[in-house]
């Protein structure tokens, strides 16, 4: 059984003040054990990167906070709210035991993917005012504004009536990433967001990420980007093998690796 | 030889002139076959959204019936399928002694049935397959956003779904404007069936036949134009961007 880092991390945690609060999260895929006990806890305003090669189980655990994926134990909180889960009996996973609630909590955890995952038959600002009018219940003309603000604050002109297949991948994330915002989240969930991207677009992603950060915005960051990770972010997680092998502050985490396989990632990582 | 007077002497019946009567003084011919389409294709897909949903749940209790309706009604063939709602059900005296009996009595009646019967069973298939087409992406955005399970169903993936389904469709409607030909076999004066009447009158098979297929041929050019006007206006995102 591992470390009493993150034990200790979830003890500090649970304030008022915590916006997130994911406690020893465990998911199988069959016999293999993909995570085996992971914790995490954002508190108003922190930008935690969570690092780590392919496999090592980063995504899924971001995807079981908002319940993508179904871990098998654990327990996760939204702004205080615990997420009421029961056993699901197709697969001896955890499911939400009140859809509605599950629901609810999502709204507060938008999420922003790999793959962008922008409804293709939609305009851009189809996309933006869907869920906030269709599941926050927000009146339309509001909604708009509130779909152009997003808009321009990732920096996006004159798109609101694209289709999402006729822009470059760096602006559809930036649509996706306008679609969370316009939620107004507690928190904000971003799996690889610029990892399909062509190298030359990440750059105009990730400055609106850092811009989001800038302000305050509590966020949790799946990536490959050290660089975003050092310079952004106020927690870094490194993941390995389904357990947090490392995590603290970027500048000693990144800089002064204590384990030897966050060492051996990170030289490899060459940024 | 063919002979053009006639044609143009029998023209007006394919358009329900009658005997001297002006055209569409009666729903004989053109009318009653759209008629006949319009009714199908419109009862045919409010039952094939709903039967598609089911199609693909994974229930199968809920998919099992949808799968033996739609094997049935595309493995058997429509006429067949007439045949046996307006020749078969009355033999049955609980169908004579029921309250549908008055409607099932009626031919007109029967081929909207069988019709709508028929294009729900290939209409819930083309959906069906759309539906579980659906980027499993997009759905995942729309869990992500807090969306119920009907709530994305209504917003994402049947728009989506119908959208991608039109150019399957398509061929459906026009497979189904043909198909109506078969409605004069029940008594029916479609456009076949004055076609029909036309060539039982005169002894002239060429003719009326001739003319009747020509109008089909319109029929088809007018439905297709139709669809590709609705793909430019629904499909636009999957067409290559213009700049």
């Amino acid at each position: 059984m591992k470390p009493l880092e993150h034990d200790l991390a979830v003890g500090a945690a649970a304030d008022g003040n915590t916006k997130l609060n994911v406690i020893d999260l465990h998911k199988s895929y069959g016999s293999h054990e993909v995570l085996k006990g992971v914790s995490l806890t954002a508190h108003a305003g922190d930008v935690i990167s969570i690092i780590g090669s392919s496999g090592s189980g980063k995504s899924t655990f971001l995807r079981c906070i908002n319940m993508l994926e179904q871990p098998h134990s654990g327990t996760i909180a939204v702004t205080g709210e615990t997420l009421k889960l029961i056993t699901d009996k197709r697969n001896g996973a955890l499911k939400a035991e009140d859809p509605k609630q599950l629901a609810r909590l999502r709204t507060k955890l938008a999420m922003v993917f790999q793959h962008f995952n922008l409804w293709a038959h939609m305009t851009v600002l189809e996309n933006i005012i869907e869920a906030p009018i269709h599941v926050l219940g927000v009146p339309k003309d509001e909604a708009i504004a509130r779909a152009r603000k997003y808009l321009d604050k990732v920096g996006l002109k004159n798109v609101e009536d694209k289709y999402p297949s006729h822009m470059s991948g760096g602006q559809q994330q930036r649509v996706a990433i306008a679609r969370a915002l316009a939620m107004e989240p507690e928190v904000m969930l971003f799996d690889e967001p610029t990892s399909a991207l062509d190298p030359e677009l990440v750059g105009e992603v990730l400055r609106v990420m850092q811009d989001l950060a800038r302000e305050g915005r509590t966020m949790v960051v799946v990536t490959h980007e050290m660089g975003f990770a050092r310079e952004v972010s106020n927690h870094v997680i490194f993941l390995h093998q389904g357990r947090i092998e490392e995590q603290g502050h970027p500048k000693e985490v990144l800089t002064k690796p204590k384990s030897e396989r966050l060492a051996q990632f990170l030289s490899g990582s060459l940024k | 030889m063919i002979d053009v007077n006639l044609i143009i002497e029998r023209f007006p019946a394919f358009l329900g002139g009658t005997d001297g009567a002006p055209i569409l003084s009666t729903s004989d011919g053109l009318q009653l076959t759209l008629e006949l389409l319009g009714l199908s294709l419109v009862f045919g897909l409010l039952l094939a959204v709903p039967m598609a949903l089911m199609l693909v749940s994974r229930n199968k209790w809920v998919a099992r019936p949808v799968w033996l309706y739609t094997y049935v009604f595309r493995g058997t063939p429509l006429l067949v399928q007439l045949f046996i709602i307006y020749y078969g059900l009355s033999q049955f005296d609980w169908v004579r002694d029921s309250w549908a009996w008055e409607y099932l009595r009626e031919a007109y009646v029967c081929a909207i049935l069988a019709f709508t019967l028929n294009t729900a069973a290939y209409t819930t298939e083309i959906l069906a397959g759309q539906i579980r087409n659906t980027h499993y992406g997009e759905i995942e955005a729309a869990k992500a956003m807090g969306m119920s399970k009907w709530l994305m169903m209504r917003r994402i993936v049947i728009p989506s779904a119908l959208r991608r389904a039109l150019p399957a469709y398509s061929n459906e409607v026009v497979m189904m404007m043909q198909s109506t030909s078969i409605a004069g076999l029940v008594t029916l004066a479609d456009l076949t069936g004055v076609a029909r009447r036309v060539f039982s009158d005169t002894y002239m098979p060429f003719e009326p036949f001739l003319t009747v297929a020509g109008i089909y041929l319109v029929m088809t050019f007018a439905l297709v134009w139709l669809f590709k006007r609705a793909e430019q206006r629904w499909l636009a995102y999957l067409a290559p961007r213009k700049h």
